[in-house]
């Protein structure tokens, strides 16, 4: 009873903005060079591929997994990466060998691939983090993740897909956003957010969302 | 010399501002403003609001007000869904202008965040939205002298359904979360909430904790009104 407010299905047409963004992409992809596509697999397969996989499935815990990330967020921290919004040693270096023309078509590329299943590991930590994910917390005023990570955290709009990602990884963004490290939120909201998320909030609803994605 | 005129204008300006922020400071922590007609929130009142772009828009606020702003039946997030659209309206510019506390709302309303059509645009969204029937209910243990001072007290602007009335800004109060009525009603008697009716907190003034509980229950009870 205490959760009956939780449902999401009755939210109904989630998908209407989104279905026309993407007829919006889709139009667009018809009108792009086919050979970007081909330099992005290039890219891909050469550079991003140390690091992310070369289908986007990292399987290192501190890099994160970017398949079936959105077209739109990838581009959105590429090009942050590159104005220095977004703070990376790792990534600038790469970023900056990047042409413009390189972003949508990577986007495309590592948005299309399939994102394979996480690796959570404790159920106990999993069951915690799913209350906190679907909860928040009302007494610290920690929105809920799923109001805009969605259920399943398959992401929508502006907000990035986290299902399947690394625990080691989202811990680590979210302790960058708690400290102003990561300022490249929509709103700050990620920075008011993990400000008032406690260590332990941050491992639990990062194993949960770690449990999630396709098995 | 361009340098040193710039200087003298921000010299100049400066105690100009810092007086205005000393005035707003005033405005906020002094006597109750109940519902001036200017700024942005006439701006949001006389804009058109579109539910489809609100329901967008509202995604963030999902967080802690749930999927179709029904709230939390525990009380720490009050329902929305059905509420008017001006009352909406003023409540959310009233928090983001410091009229009213809110500081685990503040960083999620402010103008970095949301714009006035924004505004308009949940508020004709939420307005919209069906009112469930499963709110968090009181203990039902003092209905009779709830709805005694209920009837003497805030039938007439609230209604006898507790449907409210949209024109005058006064909210649904029916089939709210009781914890949420109860935590409202006492800020409002202790002058907290800096933006109720000043008739409002004349009429509670002598209400005592039990007489708060009662009430709250009473509207608690109250089926959600027909939309």
């Amino acid at each position: 009873m205490k959760n009956a407010d939780r449902d999401y299905s009755q939210k109904g047409r989630p998908g209407r903005g989104v279905f026309w963004f993407a007829a919006a992409l889709a139009v667009a992809a018809a009108f792009a060079t086919p050979a970007n596509a081909e330099d992005a697999k290039t890219l891909a397969t050469t550079v991003c591929v140390a690091c992310h996989g070369d289908d986007g499935n990292s399987a290192i815990p501190m890099f994160p997994k970017i398949a079936g990330l959105q077209e739109t967020y990838i581009i959105k921290q590429l090009k942050e990466f590159i104005s220095g919004q977004r703070k990376s040693d790792v990534m600038a270096p790469i970023v900056a060998n990047l042409k413009p023309e390189d972003l949508a078509p990577l986007a495309t590329h590592f948005s299309s691939q399939k994102p394979k299943a996480g690796d959570a590991r404790d159920a106990a930590l999993v069951e915690t983090g799913k209350n906190f994910y679907l909860d928040g917390n009302e007494d610290t005023g920690v929105p809920a993740c799923v109001g805009c990570h969605q259920p399943q955290a398959v992401g929508h709009t502006v907000y990035p897909r986290l299902a399947g990602q690394h625990p080691e990884y989202l811990v680590q963004q979210l302790k960058n956003f708690a400290s102003g490290d990561r300022s490249n939120d929509v709103s700050r909201y990620m920075r008011v957010i993990a400000k008032r998320m406690t260590e332990q909030e941050m491992k639990a609803v990062a194993e949960y969302i770690a449990s999630l994605g396709a098995k | 010399m361009t340098r040193l005129l710039n200087v003298i204008i921000v010299l100049l300006i400066w105690p100009m501002s810092a007086s205005a922020q000393l005035l707003a400071v005033a405005d906020d922590s002094g006597t109750p403003v109940w519902n001036e007609m200017r700024g942005e929130k006439l701006i949001a009142l006389k804009a058109k609001g579109d539910p489809l772009r609100g329901e967008i828009s509202f995604e963030p606020c999902q967080g802690c007000h749930r999927a179709g702003a029904v709230g939390r039946t525990s009380g720490s997030y009050p329902r929305l869904a059905g509420q008017h659209a001006t009352v909406l309206i003023k409540q959310m510019t009233d928090i983001r202008a410091g009229r009213r506390n809110n500081p685990k709302m503040d960083p999620f309303i402010g103008d970095h965040a949301i714009s006035a059509m924004e505004i308009a645009d949940i508020a004709a969204y939420i307005s919209a939205l069906p009112i469930p029937d499963a709110n968090g209910k009181g203990p039902g243990t003092s209905l009779a002298r709830g709805k005694e001072l209920y009837v003497k007290d805030c039938v007439t602007c609230h209604g006898d359904k507790g449907e409210g009335k949209s024109e005058k800004f006064y909210p649904m109060v029916a089939a709210q979360h009781y914890r949420y009525l109860l935590r409202e009603v006492q800020f409002i008697r202790d002058g907290d909430r800096r933006n109720s009716n000043p008739d409002m907190v004349k009429v509670i003034k002598s209400y005592t904790d039990t007489d708060m509980e009662a009430v709250a229950d009473y509207m608690s009870q109250l089926a959600p009104p027909k939309q």
